[in-house]
């Protein structure tokens, strides 16, 4: 396990690791369940010493069953409980789609009963992990009410906002992206204040161009809008930080101020979360635009394999520093 | 191949005079009530009063009532359609079912949810969604709950003879004995999931045999006898409080009525309903008690006649309730 480095900084991984323990510690009513999270400590290692600390009452391996045990923690959390259900990659979501649309997601509005349920999920590309381990969800979740949805984009927001998430008392999709786990790193020693759902964060202030981006995006986005800046080119990056709720306020006081709107996100473009932003943004902010909203986003294929078709199907940095400099330009 | 689960040996059952007798009489009225209100609403399908369809549970009136009659009222259910009998025990309202069927702004969910979908959780009871036995794996979390906390509380979880056949009803029924947890599952054997039979549901000799491939004890009873099912609950529930885990128990039974009322059931064999009119659970309960001189026919007919006014009352105050304001519809999607 990588270390605190000398500046007290801790990696994307680290940070979910201790806010879930800060959690596991303050509230005997959190619980962790999910497959190997317990003596193998998780597929990617983030809740490594958890059962030694916990027992096994509280970091609870399971069969090899999503509907199962996202259905338990649902159980649970009707009767006070706090679960936290880990699947140990957004990919296999699909065989609990069914608990996590018609249980979890609709039960406060059908019942009036709180369903304080976090579910966290590695996803995401750029590991060579291939079709059917690689897939980025949100839009599917994106569209079911009831449900949030958390996609951090830093290391110190994976801590603030997983424990803004645990202490919801509403159904929370905590997407995490595997391919920032060990690559990320917060600046300085790690927070653990909770940080809201709902409010974006401007990560970098800009003139020309609004980038509305979230998770693996905001790093991304906001290294390129630095290079941009050597040309010129002012880039203001907005990291969205939830999909639901979402903060369009902030979204809207930046396109205002810039005019030019840019969306990007790795997941497949059709139907992806880009497209309710770039709605939102041409509803709201049509009189303030100087260019149509554009998005950046994945080809509408399954994640390849292969390093040269991933890599086609992934929305580079040349690309986006390209379709940028072109917007604000224009 | 597997071996037909033996069913439970009769002698080995209490007899009449054994039991409680303000037990005995309190079953019977919740099934005689169970009957009176589901007729009623019949009445009410036919005459339009309801909003869509209506899903009733005759001849499961010995398995609904016999089973939440094992329990504390403390210990949490999850039941299905079939189950107005658990839901009258726990003390739900006749007007309160016939709201949701309804869409009142009175019904347990105001009107959010409707028809079956009534469950209260102030009555230990979880509220399924359509997806049955979608219940089965949050019943086994309400489990977790009570063995997290230390508790001795079990939660009785109902299905069909179709939700055997998904694979939610695996997936919980293998964790809860892989887990110990305090459970006991209820296989409600009518026959025919919707239309399908149960040859075209499982090529298993039974449902109460799959118990031993989970590990724990599966049981076999007459679903219309209620003391048999009350027995064979009881003793998973003794089980399931003193920490050895699940218990299955298969309530053999018939559904008299069509999937639900817009069905004719026409599929099934007339025979077939002639041989299970003869096994009305709740005249044989009945019959039963007056036999053994626990009641007799006048109080049984007394019964019988309060619980008809009783669900004709209901249904004259479910009908006088308010609907819905449409302009709260966006209200209440998140917790505070």
């Amino acid at each position: 396990m990588p270390t605190e480095s000398s500046n007290g900084s801790v990696t994307y991984l680290e940070a979910i690791g201790r806010a879930m323990m800060a959690e596991m510690e303050a509230d005997p009513d959190v619980f962790l369940i999910g497959e190997d999270v317990g003596q193998f400590g998780g597929a990617f290692k983030v809740t490594k010493g958890f059962l030694e600390k916990f027992g096994p009452l509280r970091v609870v391996d399971t069969p090899i069953a999503e509907t199962g045990f996202t259905g338990l923690a649902a159980g649970a959390a009707l009767v006070g409980l706090r679960p936290i259900v880990e699947f140990q990659f957004a990919d296999f979501i699909s065989c609990a789609f069914d608990p996590i649309i018609n249980v979890l997601a609709r039960h406060y509005y059908r019942n009036g009963d709180p369903m304080p349920v976090t579910m966290r999920a590695p996803f995401g590309a750029r590991l060579r992990a291939g079709p059917t381990h690689s897939q980025s969800v949100e839009s599917y979740f994106a569209h079911v009410p009831g449900l949030k949805i958390v996609m951090p984009g830093t290391a110190q927001d994976a801590a603030g906002l997983l424990i803004s998430s645990i202490r919801d008392n509403n159904p929370v999709l905590y997407l995490e992206n595997k391919y920032l786990y060990r690559r990320l790193r917060s600046d300085g020693p790690l927070s653990l204040d909770p940080i809201p759902l709902g409010q974006a964060n401007v990560v970098r202030e800009g003139r020309d161009v609004t980038l509305i981006t979230y998770s693996a995006g905001v790093s991304q986005g906001a290294e390129i809008a630095d290079e941009l800046d050597k040309d010129g080119i002012s880039v203001e990056v907005i990291d969205i930080r939830t999909l639901v709720p979402l903060d369009i306020e902030t979204i809207v006081n930046s396109v205002q101020k810039t005019s030019r709107a840019v969306v990007l996100h790795e997941a497949s473009r059709r139907m992806g979360y880009g497209a309710e932003i770039a709605a939102e943004v041409q509803e709201r902010c049509f009189w303030h635009l100087d260019q149509p909203v554009v998005r950046i986003a994945a080809k509408n294929t399954p994640v390849p394999t292969s390093p040269p078709l991933e890599d086609a199907m992934i929305p580079q940095p040349a690309e986006i520093a390209e379709i940028l400099q072109k917007v604000a330009r224009a | 191949m597997a071996t037909p689960t033996k069913a439970r040996a009769k002698s080995a059952a209490p007899s009449l005079a054994e039991r409680d007798p303000q037990l005995l009489k309190r079953i019977y009225e919740k099934m005689v009530q169970t009957r009176a209100v589901e007729d009623r609403m019949v009445a009410m399908y036919k005459s339009g009063d309801l909003l869509g369809s209506l899903y009733t549970g005759h001849w499961h009136e010995a398995i609904s009532v016999g089973a939440a009659a094992t329990l504390r009222p403390d210990d949490y259910i999850a039941a299905i359609h079939r189950d107005l009998g658990a839901h009258l025990w726990r003390g739900m309202e006749a007007w309160q079912v016939m709201a949701s069927f309804m869409g009142k702004a009175t019904s347990p969910t105001g009107g959010r949810d409707g028809t079956l979908h009534y469950g209260r959780l102030d009555l230990g009871f979880y509220n399924l969604p359509s997806h049955i036995p979608a219940n089965f794996p949050v019943a086994i979390g309400m489990a977790f709950a009570a063995k997290y906390r230390g508790e001795d509380k079990v939660c009785l979880a109902f299905c069909g003879d179709g939700s055997t056949s998904r694979a939610d009803f695996h997936e919980s029924v293998n964790m809860a004995g892989v887990m110990k947890l305090p459970c006991i599952f209820v296989i409600e054997n009518n026959q025919f999931a919707y239309s399908t039979p149960i040859a075209l549901q499982s090529a298993s000799v039974d449902f109460a045999c799959k118990a031993a491939a989970y590990g724990f004890p599966g049981v076999k009873v007459d679903g219309t006898d209620v003391l048999a099912v009350y027995d064979a609950v009881a003793e998973g529930v003794a089980r399931a409080r003193s920490g050895e885990g699940p218990t299955l128990v298969e309530g053999v039974t018939m559904r008299m009525h069509g999937h639900a009322e817009h069905d004719p059931a026409d599929y099934v064999p007339k025979e077939l309903f002639e041989e299970w009119r003869k096994k009305d659970p709740v005249e044989l309960f009945g019959n039963a008690l007056i036999e053994g001189g626990v009641i007799d026919e006048a109080y049984a007919k007394d019964i019988r006649e309060q619980a008809r006014q009783h669900a004709i009352a209901a249904r004259l105050k479910a009908l006088a309730d308010p609907m819905p304001d449409g302009s709260t519809v966006e209200e209440g999607v998140y917790a505070d």
